[in-house]
Protein backbone atom coordinates (compact mmCIF):
# COMPACT_ATOMS: atom_id res chain seq x y z
CA UNK A 1 0.00 0.00 0.00
CA UNK A 2 1.46 3.41 -0.84
CA UNK A 3 1.73 6.55 1.52
CA UNK A 4 -0.49 9.95 1.34
CA UNK A 5 0.80 11.89 -1.85
CA UNK A 6 3.53 14.78 -1.44
CA UNK A 7 0.34 17.63 -1.06
CA UNK A 8 -1.28 15.50 1.09
CA UNK A 9 1.53 15.05 3.75
CA UNK A 10 2.41 18.99 3.16
CA UNK A 11 -1.08 19.50 3.88
CA UNK A 12 -0.90 17.63 7.12
CA UNK A 13 2.16 19.94 7.73
CA UNK A 14 0.53 22.98 7.65
CA UNK A 15 -2.31 22.28 9.67
CA UNK A 16 0.00 20.84 12.16
CA UNK A 17 2.01 23.88 12.15
CA UNK A 18 -1.07 26.20 12.22
CA UNK A 19 -2.33 23.80 15.31
CA UNK A 20 1.07 24.32 17.61
CA UNK A 21 0.81 28.42 16.83
CA UNK A 22 -2.65 28.94 17.94
CA UNK A 23 -1.98 26.96 21.05
CA UNK A 24 1.31 28.09 21.80
CA UNK A 25 -0.32 31.73 21.00
CA UNK A 26 -3.29 30.82 23.29
CA UNK A 27 -1.26 29.50 25.89
CA UNK A 28 1.92 32.54 26.57
CA UNK A 29 2.04 34.45 29.50
CA UNK A 30 0.68 38.08 28.84
CA UNK A 31 3.32 39.86 29.38
CA UNK A 32 3.29 43.61 31.30
CA UNK A 33 2.76 44.25 34.98
CA UNK A 34 -0.82 43.53 36.04
CA UNK A 35 -2.43 46.76 37.46
CA UNK A 36 -3.75 46.00 41.31
CA UNK A 37 -7.22 46.61 39.83
CA UNK A 38 -7.14 43.94 37.58
CA UNK A 39 -5.52 41.86 39.98
CA UNK A 40 -8.52 41.91 42.45
CA UNK A 41 -10.99 42.13 39.70
CA UNK A 42 -9.38 38.69 37.90
CA UNK A 43 -9.51 37.24 41.76
CA UNK A 44 -13.16 38.34 42.36
CA UNK A 45 -14.17 36.71 39.28
CA UNK A 46 -12.59 33.37 40.78
CA UNK A 47 -15.01 33.47 43.73
CA UNK A 48 -18.55 32.36 43.91
CA UNK A 49 -21.08 35.22 45.06
CA UNK A 50 -22.48 33.42 48.17
CA UNK A 51 -25.86 35.35 48.15
CA UNK A 52 -26.79 34.85 44.68
CA UNK A 53 -26.99 32.15 41.60
CA UNK A 54 -24.39 31.65 39.44
CA UNK A 55 -22.78 35.16 39.67
CA UNK A 56 -19.06 36.06 40.36
CA UNK A 57 -18.11 38.14 43.03
CA UNK A 58 -16.52 40.51 40.71
CA UNK A 59 -19.79 40.68 38.24
CA UNK A 60 -22.75 40.50 41.63
CA UNK A 61 -24.15 43.86 43.15
CA UNK A 62 -25.11 42.38 46.62
CA UNK A 63 -23.51 43.37 50.26
CA UNK A 64 -21.51 40.03 50.44
CA UNK A 65 -19.79 40.76 46.46
CA UNK A 66 -18.94 44.56 48.10
CA UNK A 67 -17.66 43.04 51.21
CA UNK A 68 -15.60 40.59 49.45
CA UNK A 69 -14.56 42.77 47.00
CA UNK A 70 -13.28 45.46 49.05
CA UNK A 71 -11.38 42.22 51.66
CA UNK A 72 -9.90 40.93 48.36
CA UNK A 73 -8.43 44.51 47.28
CA UNK A 74 -6.98 44.58 51.16
CA UNK A 75 -5.29 41.14 50.95
CA UNK A 76 -4.15 42.28 47.36
CA UNK A 77 -2.87 45.13 49.05
CA UNK A 78 -1.45 44.09 52.01
CA UNK A 79 0.78 41.07 49.43
CA UNK A 80 -1.02 38.20 50.22
CA UNK A 81 -0.42 35.78 47.61
CA UNK A 82 -3.49 34.23 45.36
CA UNK A 83 -3.16 30.78 46.76
CA UNK A 84 -3.40 32.15 50.06
CA UNK A 85 -6.19 34.26 49.58
CA UNK A 86 -8.05 31.93 47.77
CA UNK A 87 -7.53 29.45 50.66
CA UNK A 88 -8.94 31.83 52.77
CA UNK A 89 -11.70 31.83 51.28
CA UNK A 90 -11.96 28.27 50.72
CA UNK A 91 -11.94 27.73 54.35
CA UNK A 92 -14.24 30.19 55.28
CA UNK A 93 -16.85 29.07 52.58
CA UNK A 94 -16.07 25.52 51.51
CA UNK A 95 -14.60 24.52 48.31
CA UNK A 96 -17.94 25.33 46.40
CA UNK A 97 -17.04 28.83 46.50
CA UNK A 98 -15.16 28.72 43.66
CA UNK A 99 -16.09 29.25 40.59
CA UNK A 100 -13.70 26.85 38.80
CA UNK A 101 -13.27 23.80 40.88
CA UNK A 102 -10.23 22.79 41.99
CA UNK A 103 -7.79 19.91 40.96
CA UNK A 104 -7.81 18.28 44.25
CA UNK A 105 -10.23 15.74 46.13
CA UNK A 106 -13.54 15.39 43.91
CA UNK A 107 -12.46 18.40 41.45
CA UNK A 108 -9.80 15.70 40.26
CA UNK A 109 -13.20 13.67 38.52
CA UNK A 110 -14.19 17.09 37.19
CA UNK A 111 -10.98 17.54 35.48
CA UNK A 112 -10.31 13.85 34.82
CA UNK A 113 -13.62 12.17 33.36
CA UNK A 114 -13.42 14.43 29.74
CA UNK A 115 -10.01 14.11 29.23
CA UNK A 116 -10.40 10.16 30.04
CA UNK A 117 -13.73 10.15 27.40
CA UNK A 118 -11.39 11.91 24.69
CA UNK A 119 -8.48 9.64 25.25
CA UNK A 120 -10.59 6.41 25.31
CA UNK A 121 -12.58 8.26 22.87
CA UNK A 122 -9.46 8.59 20.64
CA UNK A 123 -8.45 5.10 20.95
CA UNK A 124 -11.54 3.35 19.97
CA UNK A 125 -11.79 5.08 16.79
CA UNK A 126 -8.23 4.49 15.99
CA UNK A 127 -8.81 0.56 16.31
CA UNK A 128 -11.60 1.12 14.28
CA UNK A 129 -10.04 2.71 11.51
CA UNK A 130 -6.93 0.12 11.81
CA UNK A 131 -9.55 -2.44 11.71
CA UNK A 132 -11.35 -1.00 8.78
CA UNK A 133 -7.65 -0.41 6.89
CA UNK A 134 -6.83 -3.98 7.10
CA UNK A 135 -9.84 -5.73 6.05
CA UNK A 136 -8.99 -7.23 2.93
CA UNK A 137 -10.79 -4.97 -0.40
CA UNK A 138 -12.63 -6.73 -2.64
CA UNK A 139 -11.06 -7.52 -5.71
CA UNK A 140 -12.65 -8.88 -9.16
CA UNK A 141 -12.19 -12.76 -10.07
CA UNK A 142 -11.37 -13.74 -13.57
CA UNK A 143 -14.60 -14.51 -14.20
CA UNK A 144 -15.78 -11.32 -13.39
CA UNK A 145 -13.12 -9.50 -15.87
CA UNK A 146 -14.02 -11.63 -18.33
CA UNK A 147 -17.78 -10.54 -18.19
CA UNK A 148 -17.00 -6.77 -18.01
CA UNK A 149 -14.31 -7.36 -20.96
CA UNK A 150 -17.04 -9.37 -23.23
CA UNK A 151 -19.67 -6.64 -22.19
CA UNK A 152 -17.45 -4.11 -23.34
CA UNK A 153 -16.76 -6.03 -26.36
CA UNK A 154 -20.50 -6.06 -26.98
CA UNK A 155 -21.68 -2.29 -26.69
CA UNK A 156 -23.85 -0.85 -23.92
CA UNK A 157 -26.81 -3.04 -22.96
CA UNK A 158 -29.96 -1.05 -22.75
CA UNK A 159 -32.09 -4.22 -20.82
CA UNK A 160 -32.93 -4.11 -17.50
CA UNK A 161 -31.16 -6.80 -15.26
CA UNK A 162 -35.06 -8.94 -15.85
CA UNK A 163 -34.74 -8.47 -19.74
CA UNK A 164 -31.37 -10.52 -19.67
CA UNK A 165 -31.21 -14.35 -19.97
CA UNK A 166 -29.28 -16.65 -17.08
CA UNK A 167 -26.25 -16.74 -19.24
CA UNK A 168 -26.18 -13.03 -19.88
CA UNK A 169 -26.34 -12.18 -15.82
CA UNK A 170 -22.79 -10.88 -14.35
CA UNK A 171 -21.83 -12.80 -11.60
CA UNK A 172 -22.95 -10.31 -8.72
CA UNK A 173 -26.51 -10.92 -10.14
CA UNK A 174 -26.92 -14.71 -10.78
CA UNK A 175 -26.83 -15.35 -7.03
CA UNK A 176 -30.26 -12.80 -6.22
CA UNK B 1 -8.01 -8.17 20.90
CA UNK B 2 -11.61 -9.57 19.20
CA UNK B 3 -13.25 -6.42 19.89
CA UNK B 4 -11.70 -3.13 20.77
CA UNK B 5 -14.61 -1.27 19.94
CA UNK B 6 -16.52 -3.21 22.43
CA UNK B 7 -13.66 -3.06 24.80
CA UNK B 8 -13.89 0.85 25.03
CA UNK B 9 -17.17 1.44 24.54
CA UNK B 10 -17.50 -1.03 28.29
CA UNK B 11 -14.61 1.36 29.09
CA UNK B 12 -16.27 4.65 28.74
CA UNK B 13 -18.81 3.05 30.64
CA UNK B 14 -17.30 2.33 33.31
CA UNK B 15 -15.73 5.60 33.46
CA UNK B 16 -19.12 7.59 33.76
CA UNK B 17 -20.48 4.78 35.90
CA UNK B 18 -17.47 5.58 38.90
CA UNK B 19 -18.07 9.07 37.80
CA UNK B 20 -21.96 9.17 38.63
CA UNK B 21 -21.47 6.85 42.03
CA UNK B 22 -18.32 10.25 43.22
CA UNK B 23 -21.24 12.53 42.76
CA UNK B 24 -24.09 10.80 44.02
CA UNK B 25 -21.79 10.11 47.30
CA UNK B 26 -20.93 13.77 47.30
CA UNK B 27 -24.05 15.47 46.36
CA UNK B 28 -27.15 15.47 48.86
CA UNK B 29 -30.05 15.50 47.60
CA UNK B 30 -30.71 18.59 48.81
CA UNK B 31 -28.93 21.28 47.10
CA UNK B 32 -29.45 24.15 49.91
CA UNK B 33 -28.25 21.66 52.59
CA UNK B 34 -25.07 22.67 52.41
CA UNK B 35 -25.81 26.19 52.08
CA UNK B 36 -27.39 26.15 54.62
CA UNK B 37 -25.39 24.86 57.48
CA UNK B 38 -22.20 27.10 58.82
CA UNK B 39 -18.87 25.52 58.69
CA UNK B 40 -18.90 27.48 62.48
CA UNK B 41 -21.05 25.03 64.10
CA UNK B 42 -18.71 23.41 66.63
CA UNK B 43 -15.92 25.68 66.32
CA UNK B 44 -15.04 28.49 68.69
CA UNK B 45 -16.78 31.54 67.72
CA UNK B 46 -13.99 34.31 65.90
CA UNK B 47 -13.55 36.97 67.99
CA UNK B 48 -14.48 41.06 67.12
CA UNK B 49 -13.59 44.12 67.72
CA UNK B 50 -16.58 46.62 67.29
CA UNK B 51 -17.23 49.80 68.30
CA UNK B 52 -20.98 50.78 69.56
CA UNK B 53 -23.34 53.11 68.50
CA UNK B 54 -22.55 55.24 71.96
CA UNK B 55 -19.03 54.90 70.93
CA UNK B 56 -17.68 52.60 73.52
CA UNK B 57 -15.82 49.12 72.27
CA UNK B 58 -17.26 45.71 72.41
CA UNK B 59 -15.32 42.49 72.39
CA UNK B 60 -16.71 38.85 72.20
CA UNK B 61 -13.87 38.23 75.04
CA UNK B 62 -15.94 41.63 76.98
CA UNK B 63 -19.15 39.20 76.85
CA UNK B 64 -17.39 35.37 77.56
CA UNK B 65 -19.23 33.14 80.08
CA UNK B 66 -22.79 34.51 78.52
CA UNK B 67 -24.71 33.25 75.68
CA UNK B 68 -24.39 35.71 72.95
CA UNK B 69 -26.54 36.10 69.99
CA UNK B 70 -24.96 37.57 66.94
CA UNK B 71 -27.82 38.95 64.28
CA UNK B 72 -26.29 40.32 61.14
CA UNK B 73 -28.79 42.89 59.60
CA UNK B 74 -28.79 45.65 57.34
CA UNK B 75 -31.13 48.40 57.73
CA UNK B 76 -31.91 48.52 53.66
CA UNK B 77 -32.84 44.42 54.06
CA UNK B 78 -36.70 43.39 54.06
CA UNK B 79 -36.09 40.07 55.71
CA UNK B 80 -33.93 41.67 58.35
CA UNK B 81 -37.45 44.49 59.07
CA UNK B 82 -39.52 41.32 59.05
CA UNK B 83 -37.67 39.89 61.93
CA UNK B 84 -37.60 42.52 63.86
CA UNK B 85 -40.40 41.73 65.77
CA UNK B 86 -38.88 38.48 66.99
CA UNK B 87 -35.76 40.40 67.86
CA UNK B 88 -37.67 42.77 69.95
CA UNK B 89 -39.63 40.34 71.37
CA UNK B 90 -36.74 38.60 72.74
CA UNK B 91 -35.01 41.93 73.71
CA UNK B 92 -37.56 42.77 76.25
CA UNK B 93 -38.40 39.50 77.67
CA UNK B 94 -34.49 38.73 78.79
CA UNK B 95 -33.83 42.62 79.77
CA UNK B 96 -33.17 41.53 83.35
CA UNK B 97 -31.25 38.28 82.22
CA UNK B 98 -27.75 39.05 82.32
CA UNK B 99 -26.75 35.22 80.95
CA UNK B 100 -27.81 36.19 77.39
CA UNK B 101 -26.68 39.26 75.21
CA UNK B 102 -27.50 40.03 71.65
CA UNK B 103 -25.20 41.84 69.25
CA UNK B 104 -26.37 43.00 65.88
CA UNK B 105 -23.93 43.73 63.33
CA UNK B 106 -24.80 45.42 60.19
CA UNK B 107 -22.97 43.67 56.87
CA UNK B 108 -22.90 46.38 54.11
CA UNK B 109 -24.67 49.78 55.41
CA UNK B 110 -24.29 53.38 55.98
CA UNK B 111 -23.55 55.17 59.60
CA UNK B 112 -26.28 57.63 59.14
CA UNK B 113 -29.04 54.59 58.01
CA UNK B 114 -27.79 52.27 61.22
CA UNK B 115 -27.92 55.00 63.91
CA UNK B 116 -31.81 55.89 62.18
CA UNK B 117 -32.63 52.35 62.15
CA UNK B 118 -31.24 51.88 65.57
CA UNK B 119 -33.39 54.79 66.54
CA UNK B 120 -36.58 54.51 65.27
CA UNK B 121 -37.35 50.54 65.73
CA UNK B 122 -36.18 50.64 69.20
CA UNK B 123 -33.11 48.50 68.84
CA UNK B 124 -31.93 48.77 72.14
CA UNK B 125 -29.44 45.77 72.19
CA UNK B 126 -25.32 46.27 71.18
CA UNK B 127 -25.52 47.65 67.78
CA UNK B 128 -21.84 48.19 66.30
CA UNK B 129 -20.63 50.31 63.48
CA UNK B 130 -17.44 50.49 61.82
CA UNK B 131 -15.34 48.61 59.77
CA UNK B 132 -14.80 46.17 62.09
CA UNK B 133 -18.47 44.95 61.48
CA UNK B 134 -17.04 44.09 58.09
CA UNK B 135 -14.09 41.96 59.36
CA UNK B 136 -17.33 40.28 61.68
CA UNK B 137 -19.42 39.86 58.60
CA UNK B 138 -16.10 38.19 56.52
CA UNK B 139 -14.79 36.14 59.56
CA UNK B 140 -18.21 34.81 60.71
CA UNK B 141 -18.95 33.72 56.78
CA UNK B 142 -22.19 35.05 56.64
CA UNK B 143 -23.87 34.40 53.48
CA UNK B 144 -26.61 37.22 53.44
CA UNK B 145 -28.85 39.30 55.59
CA UNK B 146 -30.13 38.73 58.03
CA UNK B 147 -28.20 35.73 59.51
CA UNK B 148 -27.62 35.04 62.87
CA UNK B 149 -25.18 32.53 65.61
CA UNK B 150 -25.58 31.75 68.86
CA UNK B 151 -22.30 31.33 70.84
CA UNK B 152 -22.47 29.26 74.25
CA UNK B 153 -20.59 31.04 77.54
CA UNK B 154 -17.54 28.70 76.76
CA UNK B 155 -17.47 30.92 73.42
CA UNK B 156 -18.49 28.07 71.16
CA UNK B 157 -20.95 28.29 68.02
CA UNK B 158 -23.80 25.99 68.59
CA UNK B 159 -26.38 27.54 66.15
CA UNK B 160 -27.12 29.26 63.12
CA UNK B 161 -29.75 30.21 61.34
CA UNK B 162 -29.84 32.01 57.76
CA UNK B 163 -32.74 33.98 57.07
CA UNK B 164 -35.30 35.98 58.91
CA UNK B 165 -36.44 34.63 62.76
CA UNK B 166 -39.45 33.80 64.34
CA UNK B 167 -39.80 34.00 68.13
CA UNK B 168 -39.52 30.20 68.22
CA UNK B 169 -36.15 30.29 66.65
CA UNK B 170 -34.56 33.06 68.78
CA UNK B 171 -36.09 31.10 71.91
CA UNK B 172 -34.97 27.28 70.48
CA UNK B 173 -31.48 29.27 69.96
CA UNK B 174 -31.35 30.56 73.40
CA UNK B 175 -32.37 27.30 74.65
CA UNK B 176 -29.46 25.74 72.88
CA UNK B 177 -26.96 28.56 73.30
CA UNK B 178 -27.77 27.67 77.11
CA UNK B 179 -26.64 24.46 76.93
CA UNK B 180 -30.20 23.08 76.38
CA UNK B 181 -31.95 20.90 73.95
Amino acid sequence: MSGPGPSRRVAWLVLGVIVIVALAVALWPRGGVERESDHVRRLASEFRCVDCEGLSVADSATASARIQRRDIAERVRRGDSDEAIRGWYVAKFRESVLLKPSSRGVGVVVWALPVLVLLLGGAALAFALRRWSRQPRLTPSPEDVTFVASRRSDGPDERGPGERGPDERGPDERGA
Amino acid sequence: MKHPLRLAALGVGLVVAVFAVILALNVGTDPRAEYNTSLLLGEPAPDFRLTRLDGSTLTLGDLAGKTVIVNFWNSWCLPCRDELPALQKWNAQHADDDSVVMVGIPRDDSTGAIRAAARSDQMTWAVVNDRGAEAATLDYATRGQPETFVINPSGIVVGSILGPMRPADLDRMTRVGQGGR
